[in-house]
């Protein structure tokens, strides 16, 4: 048996981040990964991280979280954004002065990029792989203080022993085996949600596994309506192209080359925020000004030079998909699945609802996103909400004695990974998961009505069906992903249902849920979070969870 | 990405080794017949099988595919028990190095077309480290060597001002995306079957210079890439440079500088001289 003082499920920024600052502060900790820590997800974040260091412009914390709240569409609880806001330039010179290096200013400070939804550059960068150079950061932390990662680990349930978390079972992806690691504190930091859409910006690895887990073991999940389509997406595979390339000038175009966006954004154009920017490109397609289901991005004008020396890995992932090159041609690229606003209901400390148990990152919902999040923020998140949940954790500890050490859950997941492995006969599950994804793509899209939602509803009760006599045909013990690819598609069908389920009740558009039938927003009603409760079947949905305010009311939100 | 499965059609018959003269032979009558296929032969194995046997897939062809969703549709349908990793498909995290038609890649970023897709398509797993199934390597050697560079070790004597040309190199070395393709092609590592040498190989010699070529960084790490790093070895055949995804200049922006400066630092006579009077290293 593994044992630890915290356990932190997940390798990329957010559980580095967390694993670091444990590290730092004397504790006994290690990570839990499915995968090598610098293999994460957040090695694709491209385009910054958002901090108000007025290098660029004037400033301040208070209008970075005016932008958020704004950006949220006051959905965002207001005490977290704040908290996040403050704590942003600390943690950029944190980050500076482990060798992470910044892109400059000719004056010698940080450099900072306009970004959608900003009232001034406060997105700092590295060149166009600010996730990687970050990532790599950490990592060297990490190794640094020695901590121990338990790589190609893949957990599969949360220990609860006397109400309180006790670690986590996982299965050793090299022996076969399932294994307990024991800990008085748990930290999810497993990431988003992607591959519950059949299209999306996110890695193969993004399948909402610690949401999953956390909600089995009674967590509460929150918001999972708000999924965030980003506005540039290649047509071809679905890969990203980052907000850089906007907030460095790029244009959308339409079929006719008519800059479209300032018919929906007078003000802010192309600089809009996610969501408003994705629906009006989705708009331009449906009313037919798009070529083949896309619309333009346009870098022609911002010449060679300044493409090659902050945007390279644009042109090369462009050049790479559709082989034309985005200094002399347009680029086709449509809105794409990116980003889950919603998670694992934690308080503004990375709690959540089980004393032991956190959450930082995308996997969790603390709310600073609300129903739309701003470019620069996710990074800001994992950074900001991992070293605070590892704060409060080993706050949590200290003076707690030992917790149970119990092989119960060990046992239980014992029993249905046996279970699964000695099914035959029905459907395999990429077929499954295949459906799911299509139910979800079909009816739960950038615009949405009550028939295809309740549709969605419905053909996610078959999916959940179908899945309890799907297959594994790998029964092998060594690096099995046909058996770690059911878990995951299991985990996956939870959280569609949680998807469909918040979006077909809740009766208004606020940010990123825009719906044809209820097209205003509605403050009356649903300034409220959406939380989601595991039944083994269709969620619980219950909107008990104020938005909590702190200095700014709704007003209407325009760019 | 999911195919049509429908269009699949049955597996040719593995046949061994590189040259199955009849299996390609039926390959080729197909192609004629259909040219929408293409075969991949994939090199299978257990754990640590140097040799591996070579099974044969047919995989639907589709413009702009890449070899990585050959090899996924390959699981899906024909093995579901083909063992690889991968992804974030945008040749950002580095899973998904293989060989393929005998070079070090990132199937994520290897177009179908590149290859003459008339022909089986080569996919063998990277063969400098142990295998630990099918296309699945066992690479922490790598993560060992990690542990010996020196980190980040901030100057304290300065603030922290300085501008984009100093940082630019840096940077450069920070593309790095740990593929670990460079290690792989690295004939100082690859011929090395039992004990690896006293050698890090071009991804460290990358991190190092990165590192060292941060403005504010303070330690040295010059003597040790020459004496436990071994960058003497490297008779700078560019192979890293050519393989690399990230396009980070390895040969020239990185071990000849170091190179150069070990030169300077430690072989120049009157040097030598000066720190033998003085006694320091």
């Amino acid at each position: 048996m593994i044992k630890h003082d915290i356990v932190v499920v997940g390798g990329g920024l957010a559980g580095m981040r967390a694993a670091v600052e444990a590290a730092e502060g004397g504790a006994d900790v290690a990570v839990v990964s499915k995968m090598h820590p610098v293999r994460s997800h957040s090695g694709a974040a491209q385009g910054g991280i958002n901090a108000a260091l007025g290098n660029r412009e004037d400033d301040s914390t208070e209008n970075h979280a005016f932008d958020c709240v704004k950006g949220s569409d006051y959905l965002g609880d207001q005490d977290a954004i704040e908290a996040m806001a403050e704590d942003a330039p600390r943690q950029i010179v944190w980050l500076e002065h482990r060798g992470c290096i910044f892109s400059r200013m000719p004056d010698g400070r940080i450099a900072q990029r306009p970004f959608g939804g900003a009232g001034s550059a406060r997105t700092c960068y590295s060149a166009d792989v600010t996730g990687l150079v970050i990532l790599h950061t950490l990592w060297e932390q990490l190794e640094r203080f020695g901590v121990k990662v338990y790589e190609e680990y893949f957990a599969t349930a949360l220990c609860v022993e006397d109400g309180m978390g006790a670690g986590v079972v996982a299965y050793n992806m090299r022996s076969g085996e399932l294994e307990l690691v024991s800990a008085k504190a748990t930290i999810f930091a497993t990431g988003g949600l992607g591959r519950v859409y059949a299209k999306t910006t996110n890695s193969y690895a993004s399948t909402a596994d610690g949401m999953a887990i956390a909600y089995r073991a009674g967590i509460p999940l929150m918001d999972m309506e708000f999924v965030q389509f980003h506005p540039t997406s290649l047509k071809e595979n679905g890969v990203l192209l980052s907000e850089a390339a906007r907030g460095e000038g790029a244009y959308l175009l339409n079929k006719d080359g008519e800059r479209f966006m300032f018919k929906y954004a007078p003000n802010k154009g192309e600089l809009a925020s996610r969501d408003v920017v994705s629906r009006a490109e989705w708009t331009e397609i449906l009313e037919g000004r798009g070529v083949d289901g896309c619309v333009f991005l346009d870098l022609r004008h911002l010449g060679r030079e300044k493409i090659l020396e902050r945007l390279p890995q644009i042109r090369e992932l462009a050049l790479d998909a559709t082989g034309k090159d985005a200094i002399d041609t347009p680029i086709p690229i449509l809105p794409g699945m990116h980003y889950a606003m919603g998670g694992i209901e934690t308080d503004k400390f990375g709690a959540t609802r089980i004393p032991g148990v956190y959450a930082a990152g995308e996997c969790a919902c603390v709310s600073v996103h609300g129903a739309n999040r701003l470019g620069g923020n996710s990074l800001l998140e994992t950074i900001v909400f991992g070293a605070r949940s590892a704060r409060h954790a080993i706050a949590y500890i200290k003076g707690l004695g030992d917790v149970r050490v119990s092989e119960r859950t060990l046992k239980s997941e014992q029993d249905r990974i046996d279970g699964i492995l000695a099914r035959s006969g029905g459907e395999r599950h990429p077929a499954v998961r295949k459906r799911m994804n299509n139910v979800l793509s079909d009816n739960v899209f950038i615009f949405r009505d009550d028939a295809g939602l309740k549709k969605a509803v419905e053909g996610l009760r078959e999916v959940r069906e179908a899945a309890k006599s799907m297959t594994v045909m790998d029964k092998s013990k060594t690096f099995n992903t046909d058996l770690t690819g059911f878990l995951e598609t299991e985990f996956l069908i939870d959280i569609a249902q949680c998807i469909a389920a918040g979006a077909l009740a809740r009766t208004e558009s606020r940010g990123a849920q825009a719906r044809t039938d209820f097209p205003e927003r509605d403050d009356e009603k649903w300034l409220v979070h959406s939380l989601f409760h595991n039944t083994g079947a269709d969620p619980r949905l219950d909107f008990t969870r104020k938005v909590t305010f702190t200095k700014w009311q709704p007003t209407v939100r325009t760019y | 990405m999911e195919r049509d499965a429908g269009a699949l059609r049955p597996a040719v018959k593995a046949s061994d080794g590189l040259d199955g003269d009849s299996a390609k032979d039926q390959v080729e009558a197909r192609v004629v017949e259909t040219a929408r296929f293409v075969t991949l032969r994939i090199n299978r194995g257990e754990a640590n099988d140097v040799s591996g046997r070579w099974e044969d897939y047919e995989v639907p062809l589709e413009p702009g595919m890449v070899v990585l969703d050959a090899v996924l549709h390959v699981q899906a349908h024909s093995a579901n028990d083909l063992a690889v990793r991968w992804n974030c498909k945008a040749a950002k995290c580095g899973s998904c190095s293989a060989e393929v038609g005998g070079m070090p890649k990132l199937m994520c970023k290897t177009r179908l077309e590149e290859f003459d897709c008339s022909k089986p398509i080569l996919v063998q797993p990277l063969q400098t480290f142990p295998r630990i199934r099918d296309l699945v390597t066992d690479v922490s050697w790598n993560y060992r060597v990690n542990r010996k560079i020196t980190p980040f070790r901030p100057r304290t004597d300065r603030e922290w001002r300085f501008y984009q040309r100093d940082v630019d190199r840096s940077q450069e070395m920070r593309k790095c995306i740990e593929c670990f393709l460079c290690q792989d092609v690295c004939h100082v590592i690859r011929y090395q079957t039992q004990e690896k040498p006293q050698y890090f190989g071009p991804r460290f010699y990358v991190r190092a210079l990165g590192l060292d070529a941060h403005p504010m960084d303070s330690a040295n790490r010059l003597r040790l890439l020459q004496v436990e790093g071994g960058i003497g070895l490297c008779n700078v055949t560019k192979c890293c440079t050519e393989v690399c995804p990230a396009g980070i200049q390895i040969t020239d922006n990185a071990i000849i500088p170091a190179k150069e400066r070990i030169v300077d630092a430690y072989q120049d006579p009157l040097r030598r001289l000066f720190r033998k009077v003085t006694g320091t290293t």
